[in-house]
């Protein structure tokens, strides 16, 4: 089974409850406006890797609580994604996974497969209209936060709101989580101490 | 979803930075290159209040346009545009220009001699203090704690505000 990954980050405190494995799915139809992945959506080809691949990726990195999907849109992929799931929770480890659909629309057998193997579910397309920064794991304040298992309650996730910056000895800086502001514009103000004459120039 | 965003790698290197202008059209003699940095001008002659180190002037850009031009910070060169100039180099100008910078940052590093490759690795190291340094200095004015862990040679910030409700 062949998952299309759009990118993946071994550890992040900023994607769900203690440190996990996150995994960016390419390929979404949803397509919200204001989304801060848009490289996302396209469904060509990006890293084609097995479910194998990713399993062992992921049994790879030590001290880990669990692993994150998120996109793109992972009920995309729900079959590859529930399999994975299923693999990787057989090793003690959560799965918390960030959909643009809402709940009810999760009906179909791969959907179900899915859920069935997600302990957290964070739902709704991303409304730029209900933009709330203060969210914890939610850009806006229609999506929602399921606990479907026992695994986790809200005091896991409902206190902070965090964004995580990677910075790769090549320079390369990686921002993830949950952004105070168009991402691109948070990274170049907190790296670049020049960033705001850009705009002010006329 | 959560974000997941790649920042272009920070142009550090001034020839580097020279050469990716001139694959995108301006060459050696549309670029001035100051020790330090000097005023820009605006469309109307006018000098303004940004400066740069790397210059195009608006006459290689076009009649309506003000000067272009990059300073050198600790975190790389930054491009400084005029709203108006925005259009025509904005974020994909940029995005170009920063993929033709690691192109030749990257020629670069394959020729480079031992002590060369030592030289560049120390420059690294150093942008990644300056980078790590920047966050925190913005993550406190912000508002937020920052967690710092390193791996090897891999720095991870995580920035965290606290939130009621």
């Amino acid at each position: 089974m062949i998952v299309n990954v759009a990118a993946r980050v071994a550890k992040s405190a900023a994607n769900g409850p203690g440190e996990r494995f996150v995994l960016w799915v390419q390929g979404c139809p949803l397509a919200c406006p204001g989304c801060w992945n848009p490289d996302t959506w396209d469904f060509s080809p990006r890293h084609r890797m097995t479910v194998d691949e990713l399993e062992a990726e992921i049994a790879a990195v030590s001290d880990i609580e669990g692993v994150t999907f998120s996109g793109g849109e992972p009920f995309a992929q729900a079959v590859a994604l529930a399999e994975l799931a299923r693999r990787v929770r057989r090793r003690d480890l959560s799965v918390l996974v960030f959909t643009g659909y809402e709940m009810d629309e999760l009906r179909s057998p791969a959907a179900r497969a899915l859920l069935a193997e997600t302990d957290v579910l964070v739902s709704g397309r991303f409304r730029l209209g209900e933009r709330d920064l203060l969210l914890p794991l939610r850009g806006s304040r229609n999506q929602r936060i399921h606990f479907l298992t026992e695994r986790y309650r809200e005091s896991d996730v409902a206190a902070e709101v965090k964004m995580e910056v990677h910075l790769e000895p090549d320079g390369r800086a990686v921002l993830t989580g949950f952004p105070d502001g168009r991402p691109d514009e948070v990274v170049m103000m907190m790296l670049v101490p020049s960033f705001a004459a850009r705009s002010r120039s006329t | 979803m959560s974000a997941y965003i790649t920042l272009l790698t920070p142009m550090t290197d001034r020839a580097c930075l020279l050469h990716a202008l001139a694959d995108l059209g301006f060459g050696p003699e549309k670029v001035e290159v100051h020790e330090g940095p000097i005023s820009l001008v605006g469309y109307q002659g006018d000098q303004r209040a940004q400066h740069a180190h790397v210059v195009i002037r608006r006459q290689h850009i076009g009649g309506a346009s003000n000067d272009l031009g990059f300073v050198e910070t600790k975190t790389g060169y930054q491009l400084i545009v005029s709203d108006y100039d925005q259009r025509r180099f904005g974020d994909t100008w940029l995005r170009e220009l920063g993929e033709r910078y690691a192109h030749h940052r990257r020629v670069q590093e394959e020729r480079a001699a031992e002590e060369e490759r030592r030289r560049i690795a120390e420059q690294r190291r150093a942008l990644v203090e300056a980078q790590r340094n920047a966050i925190h200095e913005r993550a406190k004015k912000l508002g937020y704690r920052v967690e710092e862990s390193r791996e090897g040679e891999k720095v991870r910030l995580v920035l965290v505000k606290r939130v009621y409700g």
